[in-house]
């Protein structure tokens, strides 16, 4: 697999990561482990990925693992096309544990929360991780693939 | 604290119940359930000196409740005359049934209601007291009344405020069966 400019980089600076390859639009992907996101994170921060444009989670298969992507993007003045670079970290369903990077891209705040809320990821060091789209009452990950609608009373055919 | 609360919580039962449509007059549904259950549900008696507590904002101005159209159902005693609602009771559970009137109700259809209902809280017995929970219990009640209404058990009262069929158009040669998610 073709690997990228900032995979070289990475690997030259030695840091631990996987190339996913390219997407449609040709922006790098790379895995990272779960373990070493929060040390990286900081590094890409440095690096100047200064702004975290999405954070989204999703179930990648059932029985497979939880997946958090992130968006990075480097904001400069007088650059058109600025580099991006998309991270993925996988998490394991019976203990999806990723470190925040909540301290580094506040952006993640809600974000973080949300991915949170649908699939259940847990969020290290988040400082108010809860749920944010369903009542706090309520049991279950609902964007997880084994997950079980309750079968509760709505309005069906009211004319 | 919180285990105590449960237990406590699912010892009584009651509902009050407004019901028979022309003058909305309401009825006590509560009973005492540390026996098993033999017979049909029992309302737990009237508190007349009940007052509306813990309603204001210190306690958060919120009541754990589940509420849809024809069940009303509130973690708190809710006197049937004075509408006093008392939230340090929150071991008890008050159902209002079809406060709304959009069926017409004899006591038996009522009992049967009550009756599922008491099963339904015995059946969660343990569970944690949350709206997640009532709303599960609140649901099986709304789909027992489908139910009720697809046997033609009860019937939709012609004279309610808002007549807009909300568990169906009225239909011939129809019952439960032929709908697979009613239980």
């Amino acid at each position: 697999m073709q690997q990228g400019w900032l995979s070289n980089w990475l690997v030259k600076h030695e840091v631990v990561h996987r190339s996913l390859g390219f997407d449609h639009r040709g922006i790098e992907t790379l895995q990272i482990k779960a373990e070493d996101w929060d040390s990286i994170a900081v590094i890409l921060y440095v690096y100047g990925y200064n702004y975290l444009r999405s954070q989204c989670a999703y179930d990648v298969a059932p029985g497979g693992s939880l997946a958090s992507v992130y968006h990075l993007t480097r904001i400069q003045y007088g650059i058109d096309n600025p580099e991006e670079v998309c991270i993925k970290v996988f998490a394991q369903k019976d203990n999806p544990r990723i470190p925040s990077v909540f301290w580094i891209w506040r952006s993640s705040d809600f974000q973080e929360r949300e991915s949170f809320d649908m699939v259940g990821i847990s969020y290290d060091n988040h400082p108010r991780l809860k749920r944010i789209l369903m009542p706090e009452s309520w049991i279950g990950w609902p964007l997880r693939k084994d997950y079980i609608t309750p079968n509760f009373y709505e309005i069906q055919d009211a004319h | 604290a919180q285990d105590q609360q449960q237990q406590v919580k699912e010892e009584e039962e009651e509902a009050a119940v407004e019901n028979l449509p022309p003058p909305p007059q309401e009825e006590e549904q509560r009973r005492e359930r540390k026996t098993r259950r033999q017979g049909p549900a029992q309302p737990l008696p009237v508190q007349p000196l009940a007052e509306s507590k813990n309603m204001s904002r210190e306690y958060g101005g919120q009541w754990l409740s589940c509420t849809t159209r024809h069940i009303r159902i509130y973690a708190a005693y809710i006197n049937p005359e004075t509408n006093a609602f008392d939230q340090t009771q929150m071991d008890k559970l008050t159902l209002l049934l079809d406060p709304t009137d959009e069926f017409v109700w004899t006591d038996e259809t009522c009992q049967k209601v009550y009756d599922e209902f008491q099963d339904l809280v015995d059946h969660y017995e343990g569970a944690e007291l949350s709206e997640y929970t009532l709303r599960l219990i609140g649901s099986d009640l709304e789909h027992f009344i489908r139910k009720l209404l697809y046997d033609g058990e009860i019937k939709y009262n012609m004279m309610s405020r808002v007549l807009n069929f909300s568990m169906g158009k009225p239909r011939i040669k129809f019952n439960s069966s032929q709908i697979p998610d009613v239980k």
